[in-house]
């Protein structure tokens, strides 16, 4: 069982002794509504945190507290042990990527990413080779000279980033920075991201709605839902182990199976018997499973606890084959992914099958969490 | 185009043809008395109408050297500037609690400022004379004219910078208070020079109106006069070339006031923009 942090977020930790960022109890409210609800979080110094979610969970109002564009209605806000939810926004160390990158028009590059210095009052001389150095830092050493107007998105989101990191700030907010490019280049900035992470050292607090994207880039990740946090996790922990039924279906691909655990072992709802890792209390729970744990076979030669099924389409996805296997155990149908050589055994679509996984790779939800 | 032409009936051909000749009647209704007006101003004929007997600058001459003439422009440009700089101010810090915040009766406060473009002149002439001169007792001066003038011309840089606040992206003033600006550098740095091209043509615009503004200034300004009323008096005694002339030179007075406020922001792109390829070229030139 792997639920060890992965080789990133384990040198982080090492690096920190303290919280860089800290939530306590923090309640948001607008008018009735309860954007965020006595959330406590806390976040390391030097990590790259992701806040995922969708829409309306409260991910933006998080990033807009740590900011100082919105004050909490309950709570406090910590910043390497001081209490910062009570500054305005431009008197707190922490510099944001807006989603709209905001960037000033009427300025040239080079003013814009020299703004939070002149603001300073740092000296001419010094703003000037900090201001070469953050486009250095993003690639655009060549274009301090243009508007904004002048650049792609991407070259526009770099400029962000770099106004944002020219600062130093402890912290570095990204508002969904990558949400209005293309995928390619999504993909590419992702990776810049990380780059510039790992080489400035900055706490980067990242805020998306993409699984893929915090995936990919996060020390860990927090899954927000309703104005709460459902769980907090390295991407590995977060995709295997998930506490919950939200957090299942929102990161990746899941199947579901409503059981009645006896033991250690579970009964699906059409009577097969599977196998669990260790003993469980006993009662009605949601058994899930990730689609390329699932095996696929001749219902004669499967292993004991194999769930019977139909064979109802398969599709080809070019690194996986996707199999959709209709069983008497759940309303719809289960999800298999095939990759690799298992694609050569594709079964025929109407064959009957038998669908069966390891017991390490069945986890056990609490049906009561996360329904909505 | 060419095609266009080519399948149009000849019924539609005539229906095109007696509309050109509609339109240009309608310039000509229009534009032909100004026309006249800078014709005969340069017309030697002393009554100011036709025959054309000779053309000449004299009449312009006379206009130049009439000390008359001379005090009536120093106080229209006078009044002008202040109602100017009176409009700017108060238009453009009213625009922005109209577009920004959430005054309870704020579409009934917008109505209520730019309501003024829609009274009479002759209203707001009367119902400040009263004022003035009655429960105030003040004198009539060319400075009851600017108070008189500003309430009318207000509220058109108050809509020109309204315009402009309104398709103003926050964010860029989120960035800048992200950025480490306060309140005062947010608006120094990131509003105003954003909103300049609209307070410049509200400007503008202010002094133009202000210029050959009469109905409003004839009630307030008392015993001086501006230029308008300059050539009303005048006419009384008859329309002179010097008339002419006079007004010749306020009709381009104002369209140079007018083409300025509609090329100047265009203009202050372009100067950025040579500004930047500038220190581009001279930037390429030091790598190179």
């Amino acid at each position: 069982m792997a639920v060890t942090a992965t080789p990133a977020s384990q040198a982080s930790e090492a690096e920190s002794g303290r919280a860089g960022i800290e939530l306590r109890g923090v309640t948001k409210r607008y008018g009735g509504n309860v954007a965020l609800r006595e959330v406590d979080l806390e976040i390391r110094d030097g990590e790259f945190f992701c806040l995922l979610g969708p829409s309306g969970c409260g991910k933006t109002t998080t990033l807009n507290l740590i900011g100082g564009f919105v004050g909490p209605t309950e709570g406090t806000i910590w910043l390497r042990g001081r209490r910062i939810d009570n500054l305005p926004p431009h008197k707190r160390p922490v510099n944001t990527v807006f989603q709209s990158y905001a960037l000033f028009p009427h300025m040239s590059v080079r003013d814009n990413v020299g703004f939070g210095l002149r603001m300073d009052g740092v000296k001419r001389a010094e703003a000037s080779q900090r201001v070469n150095e953050a486009l250095a830092l993003v690639g655009l050493e060549d274009y301090g000279d243009r508007t904004p107007a002048q650049l792609s998105g991407g070259q526009q989101q770099r400029v962000a980033v770099a106004r944002a990191l020219v600062k130093r700030p402890a912290v570095l907010l990204l508002d969904e920075p990558l949400g209005a490019l293309d995928l390619k280049l999504r993909q590419r900035l992702q990776v810049e991201l990380t780059q510039i992470h790992r080489e400035v050292g900055t706490t980067f607090v990242y805020v998306t709605h993409d699984q893929e994207e915090a995936m990919s880039m996060a020390d860990r990740i927090a899954v927000m839902n309703l104005g709460v946090i459902e769980q907090l996790g390295t991407p590995f922990e977060i995709y295997r182990r998930p506490t919950s039924r939200f957090v299942a279906d929102f990161i990746g691909d899941a199947n579901f199976f409503d059981v009645n655990v006896d033991g250690s072992v579970a009964v699906l709802s059409d009577g097969t018997r599977v196998p669990l890792e260790g003993a469980r209390t006993s009662g009605p729970a949601t058994l899930m499973v990730r689609p390329e744990s699932l095996r696929i076979g001749d219902a004669d030669s499967a292993p004991a606890g194999a769930v019977p099924g139909r064979a109802v389409k398969s599709s080809f996805l070019g690194t996986r084959v996707r199999v959709a296997v209709h069983t008497e155990a759940s309303v719809v149908p289960l999800m298999v992914a095939m990759h690799g050589e298992a694609q050569s055994s594709v079964p025929a679509e109407d064959a009957e099958i038998a669908v069966w996984w390891a017991p390490e790779d069945a986890i056990v939800l609490d049906s009561s969490r996360g329904e909505s | 185009m060419a095609a266009d032409v080519e399948i149009l009936s000849r019924r539609g051909r005539v229906t095109r043809l007696a509309l050109a000749v509609y339109g240009t009647l309608i310039y000509v209704f229009l534009f032909g008395p100004i026309v006249l007006l800078v014709l005969f101003s340069f017309n030697a004929n002393r009554y100011g109408t036709f025959p054309v007997t000779a053309w000449t600058l004299k009449w312009y001459r006379a206009a130049v050297s009439d000390y008359q003439i001379h005090d009536a422009v120093a106080t229209t440009l006078k009044v002008a500037g202040e109602v100017t700089a009176i409009s700017v101010v108060v238009g453009t810090t009213a625009a922005f609690p109209l577009v920004r915040s959430r005054l309870r009766w704020r579409d009934g406060v917008r109505v209520g400022l730019v309501l003024p473009i829609m009274i009479p002149g002759l209203l707001i002439g009367v119902s400040l004379l009263v004022l003035f001169t009655g429960p105030l007792h003040w004198q009539l001066s060319p400075q009851t004219a600017v108070i008189g003038q500003s309430v009318y011309t207000t509220p058109f840089v108050i809509l020109l910078v309204s315009a402009r606040l309104q398709g103003f992206d926050r964010a860029l003033e989120r960035a800048a208070a992200d950025l480490g600006a306060n309140a005062f550098n947010r608006l120094r740095f990131v509003v105003l020079p954003l909103i300049l091209p609209a307070i410049i043509a509200g400007a503008l615009l202010a002094f133009t109106l202000s210029l050959d503004e009469f109905i409003i200034t004839y009630f307030l300004i008392g015993t001086n006069i501006t230029l308008p009323i300059f050539i009303y008096t005048q006419i009384k005694f008859g329309i002179t070339p010097e008339v002419n002339a006079l007004a010749s030179m306020l009709l381009a007075a104002s369209l140079l006031v007018l083409a300025l406020a509609f090329a100047l922001p265009q203009v202050i792109r372009a100067s950025r923009r040579a500004v930047r390829f500038g220190t581009g070229r001279r930037a390429a030139r030091i790598t190179a």
